[in-house]
């Protein structure tokens, strides 16, 4: 099952299929993410592993509309290789766990970014939106 | 070996918000829009969960370097919001080591002790 229109994650059920989604990260982001964050670690050429997952996410946003009262309340994530900046990236997601709990649906969104054809990022989501959000 | 993982203390603002919204795309208006976030059970403005996080995948990395990047894991829970204003510490307590595998209690709290982000962290040893 597929999507390509923004619905609310609620109305998701377990086992839905995102689209797959094509990015990538340049070195001009990745400054802007580490400038965000205050992180002046150095990075090299490679990409945060968080910077990754929070992309990922956004990304997965466009398929996904968030309903007023949504909150962000775990996260996982797996670095299997390091990503560098300009690499194609592919992301690929689906709804991985779904359940209600008074008038919330709790959804887990799991996905992975993968380049060259091998996973570099893995993660999980877990999302809690009003049952019913527009 | 584990190594120690030394703290990063930040203090948060709304500037520093903004700059994570326009950097990850996630412009929610909780995080962002003062009067909106007014609105809602907050009372005003938060930080991303990620942004906060980023303080936590900060603090590895100095510590494991590319290890972090090619073999850390995070499994976290948000637990409470982040105010532009709070200093924020993250922190990392050696938990166990086994197959080569080195395991953190993570942490991220503010300026009163608040728990915002608790959860474990692991990266390969070798």
């Amino acid at each position: 099952m597929t999507s390509t229109a923004r619905t609310s994650i609620s109305a998701f059920p377990r086992g839905h299929e995102f689209d797959a989604s094509r990015f990538s990260l340049s070195a001009e982001q990745v400054a802007a993410y580490l400038h965000a964050t205050g992180d002046a670690g150095d990075y090299g050429a490679h990409v945060p592993p968080l910077a990754a997952v929070a992309l990922g996410l956004r990304a997965l946003q466009e398929q996904i509309a968030l309903p007023e009262g949504s909150l962000h309340t775990g996260q996982e994530a797996e670095h299997h290789a390091a990503l560098r900046c300009g690499d194609e990236l592919v992301l690929t997601g689906r709804i991985a766990q779904r359940s209600e709990r008074q008038g919330f649906v709790i959804s887990v969104i799991e996905f992975e970014v993968t380049a060259g054809g091998e996973a570099a990022v893995r993660a999980r989501a877990t999302i809690m939106a009003p049952a019913g959000g527009a | 070996m584990s190594i120690d993982v030394l703290p990063v203390v930040r203090t948060l603002t709304q500037t520093q918000l903004n700059a994570y919204a326009e950097a990850s795309g996630d412009h929610n208006p909780i995080h962002v829009d003062e009067a909106f976030a007014q609105t809602t059970p907050f009372g005003g403005t938060i930080a991303h969960g990620m942004l906060v996080l980023a303080l936590v995948g900060e603090m590895m990395h100095a510590a494991y370097g590319e290890r972090w990047l090619t073999s850390g894991k995070l499994k976290v829970r948000f637990k409470a919001p982040t105010r532009p204003g709070d200093t924020v510490t993250a922190s990392a307590e050696a938990a166990r080591e086994a197959d080569g595998v080195a395991e953190y209690a993570v942490q991220c709290a503010n300026q009163r002790g608040e728990v915002l982000i608790e959860g474990r962290a692991t990266v390969s040893a070798a």
